[in-house]
């Protein structure tokens, strides 16, 4: 960074009180994993059927729509329905009661009716069902406005064409529902022959294609298949906690009791970037929004271990520098220089397992490449820069010896 | 540790107190001993008709379903039976119980709750069969031993059960429950964990080829940052980590019935990212010797002993950061990393040997027979 040292620690307090802020001001809202807070995660697979012989993104989306849809009525806030591979759906749900229940629900075929109001304005089923719906769109009228689009099969054209012209008179409603929910009740305004219509009325694009595949995913015809089902009590989830979290603060502990045992007072100042390592990192795990897991915690945990790695390189090569008989100064900026190439290089190396990590993997697999990674990369900040300022404050400041040959 | 050693400026080098070429058959034929226990291990495992695989795979590799119960009663060896034939009798013949050993955090609040009541005896605690939960858990901290001697847990969670069966679809393991809780009143699913077939062939067959890719990767990388023989004999030393790392848990697979899922591919990764790190810290010093050396004409197999003599203190001391922090997470951390844990230790441990004693080795045979005459060439990246 830069050649003044002032300036650089004005940088890196500045940095502190920013991590301290995001720390205590999100304190409460650190997202944890299942594993420690508890829940279920389903991974549900579509499956071709004879119908829809291949699963293309667009079923995909359909699938994830009406998953969402289910999981949301459950009322269990902060589930997550993601996007695996071609055509799976990871769907966690924190704290459920009943994983089964759960199960049933999502992993059944989405059901797709129109229904009429009948004389006591009660809904009742009309025959049409998702098997007479082909497709649904997205489209924009000439006023720009966002309308959905539909198709009919044959065999539907004809049922929907009595329907309606029995209901355009009265400009009566459609009730459309899904899972015997109702997600939409056009007024029907003129009878629909030919087997293709419309619905519109104020929808912004997330609406209608909301609808729109929540239509589409009534007429899709896929199977699905739980395929995994990974459910964590909540008593095994806060007892892991407790324990990584110990775990954590006395690999702290020894690492920098190691430290100072083995570069004095190098090793203390060593020793405080990391501890500016730490709340860095995590202050970044919290802006990023980094879901913690018992992996992941892991994969702090060894960045921690890993983080000082780079002052024992620089501050054995420092050590050498001053036998060779270099000023202090001297000694501790060719320490880091010298040092540098193979920091940077044995970085990078775990950075291309952790690159591999996120790519192949799934769920922890994911928590623990991301945390090693970010701790690799701030490491190399808090290593090098932090560590090299604190050096020369001190060395500026005391005329203490930081370069003074210790025992090793 | 070492004695440190300075830089030369004069003709005569000093190459440290470690002869690592003279004694380089030594230090290879050591560490071919320590794979030869787990190379027979993998052999056993694959010619084992239940296993045929190197290890023994996890549900995550195998399918299957993993089932941990939270038993209010205390229950001990003979219920095993029992509870292996309720599973018997709902189509789940062949599955694997075991009583787990008390665990600080769930049997410690079991142990609040039912703090009123006395102690049962003592005698029926550990009643453990010396299979794999035995030993894994007694690798646990003598701490929590001795504080569940003293308070046995009676509440909530008297015993912990885990039971591997084949892939359970549908309401079942809730069938299962029901039958279990008749004969043993209130369980608590702690947890379950169930893989269908399918995914769990595409879970191995992505792990084993990131473990190819991160190979090539970072054989390409040090060709880049280095040279290419200097990159084959980092990955030499690499594949005695990685191999060591994979017998050890072979054996413990059938020592301790280990077995390996995606967290365990994950620390051969890891291991395999960071257990370059020694290894690339002795290359940078010998292409720094080389350069600095370049005009005194001296051996390659001199500027190799003499680097790695330079950097031995710190080889060490990084791995040892890593370790300290990996010893509290195995010694502290939850049950569910501990195997992690483990194999991050182990794997650490191999590849600082082999960073030290192998790869640089091994680099100077290469260049002395490939280039015997003028074996000084200036490796730069």
């Amino acid at each position: 960074m830069f050649k003044n040292p002032k300036v650089n620690l004005l940088i890196i307090v500045v940095l502190i009180m920013a991590s301290l802020w995001t720390v205590v001001k999100d304190k409460d809202n650190i997202r944890l994993g299942l594993d420690l807070k508890g829940g279920t995660r389903l991974t549900l697979q579509a499956e071709p059927t004879p119908d829809v012989p291949k699963i293309r993104p667009a079923d995909m989306d359909s699938l994830q729509t009406v998953i969402e849809r289910r999981v949301n009525g459950m009322g269990i806030g902060e589930s997550v329905v993601q996007r695996a591979g071609e055509n799976r759906l990871i769907v966690e749900i924190p704290g459920v009661k009943d994983p089964d229940e759960a199960k049933r629900l999502l992993g059944r075929v989405g059901k797709l009716e129109f229904k009429k109001l009948d004389a006591q304005r009660q809904w009742v089923n009309t025959g049409v069902s998702g098997k007479d719906f082909t497709k649904a769109d997205v489209a924009t009228q000439q006023s720009g406005e966002w309308i959905v689009q539909f198709t009919l099969s044959p065999s539907g054209a004809k049922k929907f064409a009595d329907l309606t012209r029995e209901l355009a008179p009265t400009r009566a409603p459609i009730g459309i529902f899904f899972d015997d929910e109702q997600v939409s009740a056009p007024a029907v305004n003129e009878p629909i022959l030919d087997g293709s219509g419309m619905i519109e009325g104020n929808f912004t694009h997330e609406t209608a294609k909301e609808l729109v595949d929540t239509l589409n995913a009534g007429a899709l015809p896929v199977d699905i298949d739980v395929v995994e089902e990974n459910t964590i009590g909540p008593l095994l989830g806060q007892s892991s906690i407790k324990q990584s979290l110990f775990a954590g603060l006395i690999g702290l502990g020894l690492v920098l009791a190691f430290m100072i045992l083995c570069y004095r007072m190098r090793g203390f100042v060593a020793g405080m970037a990391l501890l500016v390592y730490t709340l860095l990192t995590f202050a970044i795990f919290m802006t990023v929004g980094v879901t913690f897991t018992l992996a992941g915690i892991a994969g702090f945990i060894l960045s921690i271990g890993m983080a000082v790695d780079a002052n024992i390189l620089i501050f054995e090569r420092t050590k050498e520098e001053l036998r060779a008989g270099r000023s202090k100064w001297k000694a501790v900026e060719v320490g880091f220089d010298r040092a540098f190439p193979s920091i940077f290089d044995s970085n990078t190396t775990t950075l291309i397992t952790c690159l591999l990590l996120w790519v192949m993997g799934t769920g922890a697999v994911k928590g623990f490449a991301l945390t090693l990674a970010i701790g690799v990369g701030v490491s190399m900040f808090s290593a090098i820069t932090v560590t090299r300022t604190f050096l020369h404050l001190i060395d500026n400041a005391s005329g203490e010896p930081t370069g003074a040959p210790v025992k090793a | 540790m070492s004695k440190q050693i300075t830089p030369e400026t004069t003709t005569t080098v000093n190459e440290g107190p470690l002869n690592l070429y003279k004694y380089r058959w030594l230090f290879i034929g050591i560490s071919l001993l320590f794979l030869l226990p787990g190379i027979y291990y993998i052999a056993a495992n694959m010619l084992d008709p239940e296993i045929r695989a190197p290890l023994k795979l996890g549900i995550d590799f195998k399918g299957g379903t993993l089932l941990e119960y939270g038993f209010s009663k205390h229950v001990s060896q003979p219920d095993v039976e029992k509870i292996k034939h309720v599973f018997d009798e709902h189509g789940y013949a062949g599955s694997v119980v075991q009583i787990q050993e008390p665990r600080v955090g769930i049997n410690k609040k079991a142990v609040e709750i039912g703090a009123e009541r006395t102690a049962p005896s003592q005698a029926e605690a550990p009643t453990m069969t010396g299979d794999a939960s035995a030993e894994k858990a007694g690798a646990q901290t003598a701490t929590v031993t001795t504080n569940q001697h003293e308070k046995q847990p009676t509440g909530e969670i008297a015993s912990i059960v885990s039971v591997r069966a084949k892939h359970m679809q549908g309401q079942v393991d809730q069938e299962i429950l029901k039958d279990l809780e008749s004969q043993y009143g209130h369980i608590t699913v702690l947890q379950k964990n169930s893989i269908g077939p399918a995914l769990a062939k595409e879970l191995l067959s992505n792990g084993l080829l990131a473990l190819v890719l991160a190979y090539i990767l970072i054989v390409g990388y040090l060709t880049y940052r280095f040279q290419f023989d200097f990159a084959v004999c980092a990955v030499v030393a690499l594949l005695h980590d990685t191999v060591f790392l994979l017998g050890m848990f072979a054996m413990f697979g059938r020592l301790f019935n280990t077995e390996v899922d995606s967290l365990f591919i994950t620390s051969v990764l890891t291991v395999i990212g960071f257990s370059v790190h020694d290894t690339i810290v002795v290359f940078d010093r010998i292409r720094e010797n080389l350069k600095i050396y370049y005009t005194k004409k001296l051996p390659f197999v001199t500027i190799m002993n003499m680097s790695v003599n330079q950097t031995l203190t710190r080889s060490i001391n990084t791995s040892l950061t890593v370790l300290l922090t990996m010893l509290a997470l195995y010694f502290f951390g939850g049950e569910t990393t501990r195997d992690f844990v483990l194999a991050i230790i182990i794997g650490v441990a191999a590849g600082t040997y082999s960073s030290i004693f192998n790869a640089s080795v091994m680099l100077a045979m290469w260049r002395n027979r490939a280039a015997a005459p003028q074996a000084l060439k200036p490796a730069t990246a």
